[in-house]
């Protein structure tokens, strides 16, 4: 009996092997540059239209990318996946962190073993990577956002620079790096700009990337807040759950200003139904791109350094800044620098249906 | 079924992990040869370490008859105190980890508490807790100069070395570690009285009380066991990724139940064992590694998990049921003639 079983679940074992491992026979050939492509999460619109960009684009210029993720965004599992990217031999990898900090190690350990190093979206330490491909400042995300409601608020007659304004923030979580520097300089911001604006929850409302949580916790802060006048939504998981639940619970666009960042597929429906006015977003295919070409050409031999100026096919010129343009504060050398998007957007019932990710 | 019936049937669980275990490494070895290589094989045994040491411990509960899901919070309060506690209170790091080791009892010793002297379900009372500890993990970092986001870093090396460093440069120290707490849990639980007691309570607790054991006291010291399995898990997660968080740990929950339960160690509670679950962790991390050394896209990697963890369940069950076997005798018997 004990030996059938045996039998059985090795026979199992080999054949779930086989049929996965057929899935991707090019990526083991050693004949180019593989670049992995590593997102916080997978599932996610925003990690899954990255990866279409970065896959159109590496199959126009030649290279490989192997897009590997877990679908429960964390550090231990960000960890295992580059280090497996080392041990499978990958030329590059190119990273949006789920932690500022916890990756630095492994990172420093991949450049060590001589695979190239480039984060995207969301950056770990300067030392650790060479370059980073950010989709802005704090300082310009933080005020687009904030532009936003005020922009949705004056659209259904508000006065955003006399009236009392009563907003929130939910995003992801309190540990995530990029998010929360938006929060902190849209709040710089709004202190500066609409100080008669009042936040009712100076902690923030979490939802942790999971989709059903957003949606609840969404609920949440319309019932805690029936008066509320705008939310922000600097998450793309928050930012639909958010809208679900103002579709749930019966308010629309007139009743309260929601807005944030999502991809525009997923928000097309909420934008249809009257739920939502404007959202916005950079274009995360160009972003995944990017960040992929970059991977690609340090692996290629080529060097980058602070004040280069690269051209890319297709996307266009990029110059490399500092790491201090992301933050004052931030190790600077000349092997370490900072890339920005050339662009982002703001989606409205007029123009989303121009985008399809 | 007497006590010998029992051990010989673990031992043939047992076995036919190792069995699963050897084909596995084989297999995987003749798909990327570089499976093999002791560097990389040995390496990626860190990557799960924390799964296998917090499942030994969870076993404990698990024979009694409870379950412990708040363990992965456990994990991430610890990491965080002694983060703060090292970072802000200017303590030693050793001592923070001490205190640490204290955190994670005191947070077993609660729930036990809860589930051996309230009759509460384990289910409940640990599902509380492990909302009760992250968010309390939050509240700590409340008192660091560090914004919680950011994770606190900077160890010293010799604490880092703990958790990265190898022994003769080939053996990773995690994996010494956990060796050491594998035959510290086996004693345990195998070898002196007090194991006996947690069986014991597991197959019958008024048994157990009628015959002069003071189960509650046994119970609730299991949660505390975990507690302390996952403070350890803490400690170690914290050295190897050079950083104290709130949320690590947080998806270790469900392969740690994954790997007591294909241990051989049933939910139910009265049957189970250490090197089984030890076993089964080690089984479970090699295939996910292995297939990602074979080039399958790490989302993937729950399926074949998921399957050989029902299929794997579902066999002993059926091994076990006297029903079925008596079936597949007649069945042997009919197509003999």
């Amino acid at each position: 009996m004990k030996k059938t079983i045996c039998i059985v679940l090795g026979l199992m074992l080999v054949a779930s092997t086989m049929v996965f491992a057929k899935d991707k026979p090019a990526a083991d050939s050693k004949k180019g540059i593989t670049v992995v492509f590593v997102p916080k999460l997978t599932g996610n619109a925003f990690f899954e239209s990255a990866n279409i960009g970065a896959q159109d684009y590496a199959k126009k210029h030649g290279f490989t990318v192997k897009y590997d993720g877990n679908p429960e965004a964390s550090v231990a599992n960000q960890v295992t996946v580059i280090d497996n990217a080392i041990n499978t031999g990958a030329d590059a990898i190119c990273v949006s962190s789920v932690d500022a900090k916890g990756l630095d190690s492994i990172m420093r350990e991949a450049k060590k073993a001589g695979v190239k190093v480039v984060t995207w979206d969301s950056d770990v330490s300067g030392d650790a990577r060479t370059v980073m491909v950010s989709q802005g400042t704090p300082d310009i995300l933080g005020k687009m956002l904030v532009d936003m409601l005020a922009d949705s608020l004056k659209e259904r007659g508000k006065n955003p620079a006399k009236d009392a304004i009563k907003y929130c923030w939910h995003y992801s979580q309190a540990t995530v790096a990029d998010q929360n520097s938006w929060q902190v300089a849209g709040e710089a911001y709004i202190k500066k700009a609409y100080p008669n604006w009042k936040n009712v929850a100076p902690s923030n409302y979490y939802s942790e990337q999971d989709a059903e949580k957003a949606i609840t916790i969404g609920e949440a802060i319309l019932t805690a807040h029936p008066d509320i006048d705008g939310i922000i939504c600097n998450d793309s998981t928050a930012l639909p759950g958010q809208a679900q639940a103002a579709q749930n619970l019966g308010k629309t666009k007139k009743d309260v200003s929601i807005t944030g960042f999502a991809s525009p597929n997923s928000m097309k429906g909420y934008c249809k139904a009257g739920i939502i006015a404007r959202w916005g977003l950079w274009d995360c295919k160009i972003q995944g791109a990017l960040g992929c070409y970059l991977a690609y050409y340090l692996a290629s031999g080529k060097t980058i350094k602070v004040g280069d100026k690269i051209n890319v096919p297709d996307i266009g010129t990029v110059e490399v800044f500092p790491n201090t343009v992301l933050d004052p504060k931030a190790y600077t050398a000349k092997d370490s620098g900072v890339v920005l998007l050339p662009e982002r957007a703001v989606f409205t019932i007029d123009n989303m249906n121009n985008y399809n990710f | 079924m007497d006590k010998q019936t029992l051990g010989k049937k673990l031992f043939r669980w047992e076995s036919a992990l190792v069995l699963l275990l050897v084909f596995e490494v084989l297999v995987f070895g003749a798909i990327n040869p570089k499976f093999l290589m002791p560097r990389v094989l040995l390496g990626s045994i860190n990557n799960f370490m924390s799964i296998c040491i917090v499942s030994l411990f969870v076993t404990f509960v698990l024979i009694t008859g409870g379950i412990d899901i708040q363990a992965g919070s456990i994990v991430g309060l610890t990491s965080i105190v002694i983060g703060v506690l090292w970072n802000d209170g200017g303590l030693n790091i050793y001592t923070a980890c001490l205190v640490g080791l204290l955190v994670g009892a005191t947070c077993g010793l609660l729930s036990g508490f809860f589930v051996a002297y309230t009759g509460v379900q384990a289910m409940v009372v640990t599902l509380g807790g492990s909302f009760l500890y992250s968010g309390l993990a939050l509240a700590v970092t409340k008192f660091s100069s560090t914004e919680s986001y950011k994770g606190i870093s900077g160890f010293p090396e010799s604490f880092t070395a703990i958790a990265k460093g190898k022994i003769f440069s080939i053996i990773p120290n995690q994996l010494v570690i956990f060796i050491a707490l594998v035959l510290f849990a086996y004693v345990l639980l195998h070898m002196t009285k007090y194991g006996r007691k947690v069986f014991l309570c597991g197959v019958n607790k008024n048994a157990a009380e009628y015959s002069g054991i003071n189960s509650r006291l046994v119970i609730m010291s299991t949660y505390v066991l975990s507690g302390i399995g996952a403070s350890i898990a803490g400690i170690l997660l914290t050295a190897y990724l050079g950083t104290a968080k709130t949320d690590l740990g947080k998806e270790i929950t469900l392969p740690v139940i994954t790997a007591v339960v294909l241990g051989g160690t049933s939910n139910l509670g009265g049957t189970g064992g250490v090197i089984g679950t030890a076993l089964a962790a080690l089984l479970i991390g090699l295939l996910r590694f292995g297939l990602s050394m074979a080039d399958v896209n790490t989302q993937y990697l729950d399926i074949p998990v998921g399957v050989l963890l029902v299929l794997a369940v579902a066999a002993r069950f059926t091994g076990s049921n006297d029903k079925i076997r008596s079936f597949f005798r007649r069945f042997r018997v009919l197509f003999s003639k």
